[in-house]
């Protein structure tokens, strides 16, 4: 008789199964089938405007200065520290390119260089203030993100020399190879470079390790202060290649131009934390978390919303994505 | 009105298990009003996991409790205060940066006039309950300011400052002076007179005789002898804790022929640090398996600590194929060729979500490289590496992707293990290397200890586990106080030489307090 029950396998087995595979498929993909839908439902109702090449190296453009900034901050998130200074490193790189070039007359190359070098040591002063020092992450980047707030208000006192050479404002808005916006390649190699770092190398491998186990890392002989400084680094570099670019488009240096950066970084890295991993970040994720914003504004201004829905929309968004892949997530798991 | 039959608490047929393990099997104990009850054993004998069955932390699975003749629930830590019973442990649950009387308060049931706490009354009983035991430092001060023997007398208060008939204490005296432990043998006597009873938890054997009107001897899970003051001696003491004599059954080590006449490939030269390791020195042959034994909190985990740069040596060093090692840190420790398996395998060791492939490489990533002077990681290097340690040591995985937080205990133990099998390691540290993991898989694991020693890696095991330790271990180096107390080496080795090692220091020098006394069995 016990066989008989054995062999009949309950009854709500293959259903909770089913239930829980299509969670499963909804906390990782989720965000992919929303962006899919966008893409449609815009299509549909605007197959001329929406759907053309033109208007999506638009959408790129615009989210390119978004995704090198927020590739920077994903490093840093996933060695288990963050980065609130990015946006006030952005607009201060912008402003101090610009006095570079225009009024100190350094050379187009070297004042690029320049600027990275400058951007990177901000990062890394952050890294060695949260690690040696062991200040709080949210402490320590925002202390020095405030101090670069007020060093740009000092800079920007001198007179800067009006106009910046046509070869700086070419570097955003030229178009040198089969007519793609230049942002648009600048961002793919930054984010190819660091994607190669995270996945291909060792010192990727390292970060994943910081940042998933501290302690089993610095047990297993990973030099953890050494590799979130780093990381920290490559967010300051980032956030002074967009802050150059802003410049750039704007062809001139604009107190606190890039400071809004900074929540829309933390909006796309956070979408594409739930996006095809278990709330991991991962460049890819967050290249498509910023995509998912730049569409959204772009049928947005396509179906002529006023401006106040962006903001409004951006957070719903976030707060939907990541809501939902995490109640997803928890549901197929239990 | 004083029953005879009857002690006020009694415990009848305790048992608990953990997985397969017995930690308790049918305990009975008694315990009388105003008596001071000793309560001693080995590491692992039973006497924790009774405390935390009477606190009301991790419930017994069978038997009773019985108080004034009546059976009580312990279910909850709220069960075992209600009942009159208070618990003080090692670490002390103090609010730091609360002063005294707020601290003492926290224990206090609030007397309530018209519905709202009465404050005065509440602190007038924090008051009277520290001058009861004659608290004699301000009650205003933070407790963070305090000496340990000072915040001891603040949970003494605390558990006072309400209705208590029994405290239990564990280990008071580890990290006090011989004056303060004076003090707080007075406080106890004083509270015993009074009729509160004291359950002493101690490995310290002088103290223990000397303070109890009872002791209860563990052993393996059960009360192997139950004595009245003057029944016992230290000697026997002893015997109850060690019991009989047992053959090793397997020594696994036991083939092992090490060449000890080479230079050593790792020592200890007097390593020191504090009171918590004194003076320190072994030697690691090529080829062995050397055991640090010792009481829980006798200096095993410290020296390791130490050998690896996480705390800072201030005395002796130690030697490395010959050459003095500085450490500055563990990443450090390992480029110079030392490895760790930790203690806490989920929380220290392992990335519980990445693959088992992933979690085996991460402390040779360099190694991996395509081209060494590149910073890329080849795909297949990676893979042959984990797969031939998978199969070496025959881990049990779906595939080298698995998270490995789905491998079972032993698994992940040996894929630990595995992390550090690479040439540049050249002394492996493993500390409580079966800790939770089963019999079959215990057994693998030391298989696999034994190897890495036959092919040249010294080898470290630290555990509590005597058995596990006689097992295994070439040469046992035993730690008492915080110094070596003994050195067994080969046939020497049997679980009782172990636990009578441990307890060394009570032995050879009652009371005895200066630090230039000789170490048995270590040549100078």
């Amino acid at each position: 008789m016990s066989t008989t029950t054995l062999a009949t396998p309950a009854p709500v087995a293959p259903d909770s199964r089913r239930r829980r595979a299509l969670l499963m498929f909804l906390s990782r993909y989720g965000t992919l089938v929303g962006l899919a839908i966008m893409i449609i439902a815009f299509t549909i109702k605007a197959p001329n405007q929406f759907l053309s090449l033109p208007n999506f190296l638009n959408i790129l453009s615009q989210g390119s200065l978004t995704a090198i900034i927020a590739a920077g901050l994903t490093i840093t998130l996933v060695v288990g520290e963050f980065d609130l200074s990015i946006g006030y490193v952005a607009s201060f790189s912008g402003l101090i390119v610009v006095g570079f070039i225009a009024r100190d007359g350094v050379p187009l190359i070297l004042a690029l260089l320049l600027i990275m070098i400058i951007g990177g040591g901000i990062g890394a002063v952050n890294g060695v203030l949260v690690t040696k020092v062991r200040i709080n992450a949210v402490i320590a980047t925002l202390g020095i993100g405030t101090m670069l707030v007020g060093l740009g208000f000092a800079y920007s006192a001198f007179p800067i020399a009006s106009g910046v050479p046509a070869e700086f404002t070419a570097i955003a808005l030229g178009r040198a190879v089969f007519g793609i916006p230049n942002v648009i390649i600048i961002m793919l190699v930054v984010l190819a470079i660091l994607w190669v770092i995270l996945n291909k190398t060792d010192l990727g491998q390292k970060m994943q390790a910081v940042g998933g186990n501290p302690e089993a890392a610095r047990l297993s002989g990973i030099r953890v202060d050494r590799v979130k400084i780093f990381s920290f680094a490559t967010a300051g570099i980032c956030a002074s290649i967009t802050g150059t670019l802003l410049s750039s488009l704007l062809g001139s240096g604009t107190l606190a131009a890039a400071d809004g950066y900074l929540l829309d970084a933390f909006a796309a890295v956070f979408l594409g934390s739930a996006t095809l991993r278990d709330g991991e970040f991962h460049i890819l994720g967050t290249l498509i978390g910023v995509l998912i914003i730049a569409v959204g504004f772009n049928g947005l201004s396509i179906f002529g919303a006023p401006t106040f829905f962006q903001p409004i929309f951006k957070g719903l968004i976030l707060v939907l994505a990541v809501g939902l892949s995490t109640l997803a997530r928890r549901y197929a798991k239990a | 009105m004083n029953d005879t039959t009857g002690a006020w608490l009694q415990v009848r047929g305790l048992s608990k298990q953990f997985g397969g393990a017995q930690a308790l099997s049918a305990v009975d104990i008694d315990i009388h009003r105003g008596e001071v009850h000793g309560l001693v054993g080995a590491n692992g004998a039973g006497k924790s996991t009774l405390i935390r069955a009477l606190a009301g932390i991790t419930p017994a699975d069978e038997g009773t409790i019985l108080i004034d003749n009546e059976e009580r629930r312990f279910a909850t830590p709220r069960d075992a205060e209600k009942s009159g019973l208070a618990f003080i442990h090692q670490e002390l649950n103090l609010v730091p940066h609360f002063s005294t009387i707020e601290n003492v308060l926290l224990g206090a049931p609030k007397v309530k006039r018209f519905g709202v706490i009465d404050w005065k009354a509440s602190r007038r009983a924090a008051v009277l309950a520290t001058e009861r035991i004659g608290v004699d430092f301000s009650l205003d001060r933070r407790v963070d300011e305090l000496s340990v023997a000072e915040r001891w007398l603040v949970m003494i208060s605390k558990a006072l400052v309400r209705e208590t008939y029994m405290i239990a204490m564990d280990e008071p005296t580890a990290s006090l002076s011989d004056h303060e432990s004076e003090n707080l043998f007075r406080v106890i006597r004083d509270l015993a007179s009074d009729g509160v009873a004291i359950l002493y938890v101690s490995h310290r054997l002088d103290e223990v005789l000397d303070l109890s009107d009872r002791i209860t001897v563990f052993r393996d899970g059960r009360v192997t002898d139950s004595a009245v003051r003057g029944d016992l001696d230290k000697r026997g003491l002893i015997n109850a804790i060690v019991g009989r004599d047992v053959p090793v059954v397997s020594r696994e080590g036991a083939h092992a022929v090490v060449d000890r006449t080479g230079a050593p490939i790792f020592s200890a030269r007097s390593v020191s640090r504090g009171s918590i390791v004194k003076d320190v020195s072994f030697d690691l042959h090529k080829g062995e398996v050397l055991g640090l034994g010792g009481l829980v909190g006798a200096g095993r985990t410290e020296v390791a600590r130490l050998a690896f740069g996480a705390d800072k040596l201030e005395g002796g060093s130690f030697e490395l194929g010959g050459k003095p090692m500085t450490t500055r840190n563990v990443a450090h420790a390992v480029d110079q060729g030392l490895g760790l398996v930790p203690e806490e395998r989920r929380s220290e060791g392992l990335l519980l979500e990445k693959s088992v492939s992933y979690n085996m490489n991460i402390a040779v990533l360099r190694s991996l490289r395509s081209v060494s002077a590149l910073p890329f990681i080849s795909t297949q290097k990676s893979k042959n590496r984990a797969q031939g340690l998978v199969d070496l040591l025959q881990i049990k995985t779906a595939s080298l992707n698995e998270p490995i937080g789905r491998l079972s205990g032993g698994n992940q133990q040996k894929a630990l293990i595995a992390r550090w099998l690479t040439p540049k390691v050249k002394v492996l540290f493993l500390d409580e290397p079966s800790r939770g993991v089963d019999i079959g898989a215990r057994h693998e694991i030391h298989q696999a200890i034994r190897d890495l020693a036959d092919n040249g890696i010294g080898t470290i095991v630290i555990s509590s586990d005597v058995e596990e330790l006689a097992a295994l271990c070439d040469r046992i180096v035993v730690l008492s106080e915080g110094r070596v107390s003994g050195q067994l080496i080969g046939d020497e080795i049997t679980e009782n030489k172990i636990i009578e090692l441990s307890y060394a220091h009570d032995q050879s020098a009652p009371n005895h307090t200066s630090t230039d006394e000789t170490i048995p069995g270590v040549p100078a």
